[in-house]
């Protein structure tokens, strides 16, 4: 799903012109999401059903590493942000993507 | 010169009745610039050209196809925006950064070679104009223009490593050969009818202080030409009397110095400068006489008289006394010979035959012989006389050298008498000479040549000495004369010099005064003819922009000139007439600005038919962004509006309020490439691009597994705000409170419960309504956008058709 993601900022394809930002952005959601629930898992943790937000603050305490727990909610907040159509805001900068995408990348790695 | 603007002036000069009266054509010749008006004063240049110069038609206007843009700013790869050509709103959005204003600039730079919001800025802003993805930079774009039936393309190229500056521009026509930029005839208008407005110009334009508005607003006026015809004017006005200011202050020290010099010269030049005309034909004439001999004075004539005179030359008076000498000696043998005794006999015979002639033949009166004087006596004694004469010429010769050496002495001092007798007027002392003249003229009563020649030899030396000596007096006396002369010859040509140039500066003053008072009159008409209806559209269009401001504008009045030019903006807060720019937001500001600009831009004498504003809602709130949508849409009804924005805001004002209008979408990946696509308003963006991910075969199936759901899910919750948004400002709720109502709002279920119930609390209840109303297949379809789960590939195309459904469906509530 990342590397799809990543893909999409990077390649010149006019399937996805225009439309690869929110694309971008709904793929490293689910992705980021799907890291949450695979680390609950990996530590016997029943946290899968709570809200994201409660999801996150537990991050804190059970990763490690506070300094990506907290890059962790901001990449997640932004990146549900992009997923929801807001008044007048525009689809997400290639820029911003890739730093959210690389948070992603760094949870993903700690988890396993 | 914009000829337009001549026309006016010589119109306005026409009818004053003013071309006759000297100074007209002044005014003429400073609007073609300083150089220009300095020919009209030199009188080298052919007065007024033809007045009735034919009236221009109007420019064939251009509207703007297609901007190219490659390897310049935020683009990389070429990339071209598309316009439709001719009039209509167009909007450009993209994120800041996605390359959009990398168009509207490369427009600018393309048309202009600069760009204003690079001017003011460093070095390095500039500098960075190259695109560092992409090795080629250049700029083009299509316009169609009035009467041309193929598109004239407009192009600018930089070869390899060029400069910024270093651009080959090329205007094409097809079948033509290439032109440079000028041939387009757009030069003057790019700067009276500027089509191009940034956010920083929005935002610099209001920012400077009353003269600085003034300056930018008589520059939207196209006016410049007027300001820098008084400027010229007021240049060579200034100049002159600068000229005359030194001229006369020149001349009161110059005759503080000429008072010193004791000099007939410095009197004439004193009394050529001292009235108010002054008379420098004379100051010249003395001038000019200096150096070579001076004319007229008659002191110096008698001292350069007295300075000739020719003393005795020792070397003559010592040939002169010799000669009389000899003369003497020759004399005296002379007088010792027979041939004395034959003179002596001769002159007696002489008489005696005289003496016969007269009384007649008888007795000899001397020796008493009787008869002795007959006819035959006669005839004996006159051959006797003749043969005596002979023998006396001897002494004759001595008796007349003589005389002749006797002469001499006069000869020796020939000294001018006039010159001597006026020699004390000048100040000589000449009595040392008059005592050695008694003494050499006591020569003229010396009988005796010897003692002559001793007088002449003794009394030489000393008039000799006393000439020399007066003539040198006299020479000392000229130098002297000359000496304090010479540094002021310098002084009074340098004064003379200013002096000319302030005379002649005089003369055009008489004609630069009534020139400029009448230009800067007829510079403020002008102003307030052009300025009266841009003001009029200006106070209309913020109206509309103002929305609820309490700021009212009312008259926009540019006055004054020179330093004292500002704008009065006549703006009245709650009411009450306030201050003025200081009271109001930076809004307010852009939007006075904007009000501003599009007059004139719109103007039926610019060329363009197109104009590009680049952000300008970037500090306006929603009900402003409203008016300013409705103001573009005005515009756009006869001209090409090109929008650039960063956000959503006025397309989604445009399209709430209906108003036609194209929308493009700028997006950048990394790389700078950039990429372009019309948009559909939201709702039916999201749809689309879910349906292409959904049956796109060139990406996995678990990327439509994942984003489609997620698109659906926006493309709804776009729905659910765009029905809320028109409900609730329909019921006149102000835009901040329903902008509030809608972030507060949060996800799907909250706006659904907005769209449905108009009630946030509500979202229980929606599932069980859309069961209800919409049916059981759109109710589950909003579920699964709203859980935005994973779905299986195969079900993704169908979830995308239920969700357009659904937005339809909830678009159907009122």
């Amino acid at each position: 799903m990342l590397s799809l993601a990543r893909g999409m900022l990077g390649r010149v394809d006019p399937d996805t012109a225009g439309l690869w930002p929110r694309a971008s952005a709904l793929l490293a959601c689910r992705a980021l999401e799907t890291t949450m629930h695979r680390l609950w898992e990996r530590r016997t943790l029943d946290l899968q059903g709570r809200s994201m937000r409660v999801q996150l603050i537990c991050l804190r305490t059970y990763l490690g590493d506070a300094d990506l727990a907290a890059r962790a909610g901001h990449a997640w907040s932004a990146l549900s942000r992009a997923c929801h159509h807001h008044p007048y805001e525009l689809a997400p900068t290639a820029a911003e993507l890739r730093g959210w995408l690389s948070v992603v990348e760094e949870l993903i790695q700690k988890a396993d | 010169m914009d000829p337009g603007l001549r026309r006016i002036v010589l119109a306005r000069l026409e009818a004053d009745g003013s071309l006759g009266d000297g100074w007209g054509d002044l005014v003429l010749g400073a609007l073609e610039g300083h150089d220009g008006l300095e020919a009209q004063l030199a009188g080298s240049s052919a007065s007024p050209r033809p007045l009735a110069a034919p009236a221009s038609p109007a420019p064939a206007g251009a509207f703007l196809r297609s901007v190219a843009v490659e390897g310049f700013r935020g683009i990389g790869r070429a990339q071209t925006l598309e316009v439709a050509p001719g009039p209509g709103l167009t909007l450009v959005v993209g994120r800041n950064g996605s390359g959009k204003s990398s168009f509207a600039e490369g427009l600018e730079v393309l048309l202009t070679g600069d760009s204003l919001r690079w001017k003011e800025r460093a070095a390095v802003w500039r500098d960075g104009w190259r695109n560092l993805h992409h090795p080629a930079a250049s700029l083009s774009a299509t316009f169609l223009v009035e009467g041309e039936p193929q598109p004239c393309v407009v192009s600018r190229r930089w070869e390899g490593e060029a400069a910024f500056e270093v651009a080959e521009v090329a205007v094409a026509l097809p079948g033509r050969p290439k032109r440079d930029l000028d041939s387009l005839g757009w030069t003057a208008a790019l700067r009276t009818h500027r089509p191009f407005l940034s956010y920083n110009e929005l935002g610099s334009l209001l920012d400077e202080g009353p003269s600085k508005l003034y300056d930018a607003l008589s520059s939207i006026l196209g006016l410049e030409d007027l300001v820098e015809a008084q400027g010229a004017l007021q240049e060579a006005r200034r100049s002159r009397e600068k000229a005359l200011k030194d001229a006369t202050e020149g001349r009161g020290r110059l005759l503080e110095r000429l008072r010193e010099v004791d000099d007939e010269r410095a009197r004439r030049v004193m009394a050529a400068i001292e009235g108010k005309e002054w008379d420098l034909g004379a100051v010249e004439a003395v001038l000019g006489a200096a150096g070579s001999a001076p004319a007229g004075t008659a002191e110096a004539e008698v001292l350069r008289a007295i300075a000739s005179l020719e003393p005795p030359d020792p070397a003559r008076v010592a040939e002169a006394v010799a000669e009389m000498r000899e003369a003497a000696a020759a004399l005296t043998f002379a007088e010792s010979t027979p041939a004395a005794r034959s003179r002596d006999a001769a002159k007696l015979l002489e008489l005696a035959l005289a003496f016969h002639a007269a009384h007649g033949d008888g007795d000899c009166p001397v020796c008493g012989q009787e008869l002795a004087l007959d006819r035959a006596w006669d005839k004996r004694q006159r051959a006797v006389m003749a043969r005596l004469r002979e023998a006396a010429r001897e002494a004759e010769a001595a008796h007349e050298r003589a005389e002749a050496a006797r002469r001499r002495w006069e000869d020796l001092a020939i000294l001018k008498g006039e010159a001597l007798q006026r020699a004390s007027e000048v100040g000589l002392d000449l009595r040392e000479l008059v005592a050695a003249l008694e003494v050499w003229v006591r020569a003229q009563s010396i009988e005796d040549l010897g003692n002559l020649a001793d007088h002449v030899e003794s009394a030489s030396g000393p008039l000799r000495k006393a000439v020399l000596r007066l003539r040198e007096a006299a020479r000392a006396k000229l130098e002297r004369r000359e000496d304090a002369w010479r540094p002021v010859v310098a002084e009074v040509a340098g004064w003379l010099a200013g002096a000319r140039d302030a005379a002649q500066g005089a003369v055009h003053l008489k004609r630069l005064k009534p020139a400029e008072a009448w230009l800067k009159k007829a510079a403020a008409g002008i102003r307030d003819d052009r300025f009266g209806p841009i003001a009029e559209k200006a106070a209309g269009i913020w109206e509309r922009l103002r929305q609820q401001s309490h700021v009212e504008l009312g008259r926009i009045q540019l006055t004054g000139d020179g330093t004292r030019r500002r704008v009065v903006l006549d703006v009245t807060v709650d009411g009450v007439a306030g201050a003025a720019l200081g009271v109001m937001s930076q809004g307010e500001l852009h939007s006075l600005a904007l009000s501003l600009f599009v007059p004139r831009a719109t103007l039926p004498e610019s060329p363009f038919r197109f104009i590009v504003i680049d952000d300008p809602v970037q500090s306006m709130d929603p009900a402003r962004v409203d008016g300013l949508a409705r103001v573009l849409e005005s515009a756009s009804a006869d001209r090409q509006v090109v929008v650039f924005t960063h956000d959503d805001r006025l397309p989604e004002a445009v399209r709430r309020l209906d108003i036609a209008a194209e929308i493009l979408e700028v997006t950048r990946r990394e790389g700078s490439v950039v990429e372009l696509r019309r948009s559909l308003d939201p709702v039916g963006r999201y749809l689309e691009d879910a349906l292409a991910v959904a049956g796109t075969a060139g990406l996995p199936s678990s990327a439509a597994a994942h984003v489609v759901p997620g698109l659906c899910r926006l493309a709804l919750e776009a729905t659910c705000m765009e029905v809320v948004r028109r409900r609730r400002l329909t019921r006149g709720e102000a835009h901040a409170a329903v902008e509030r109502t809608l972030s507060e709002a949060g996800h799907l279920s909250g706006l659904a419960a907005l769209a449905l119930f108009d009630d946030v609390e509500r979202g229980g209840e929606v599932l069980e309504r859309l069961q209800r109303e919409a049916g059981a297949s759109l109710a589950d379809a909003f579920r699964r956008c709203d859980e935005s789960g994973e779905i299986p590939p195969e079900a993704a195309v169908d979830l995308v058709r239920l969700a357009s459904k659904l937005t339809a469906w909830l678009r159907g509530l009122s």
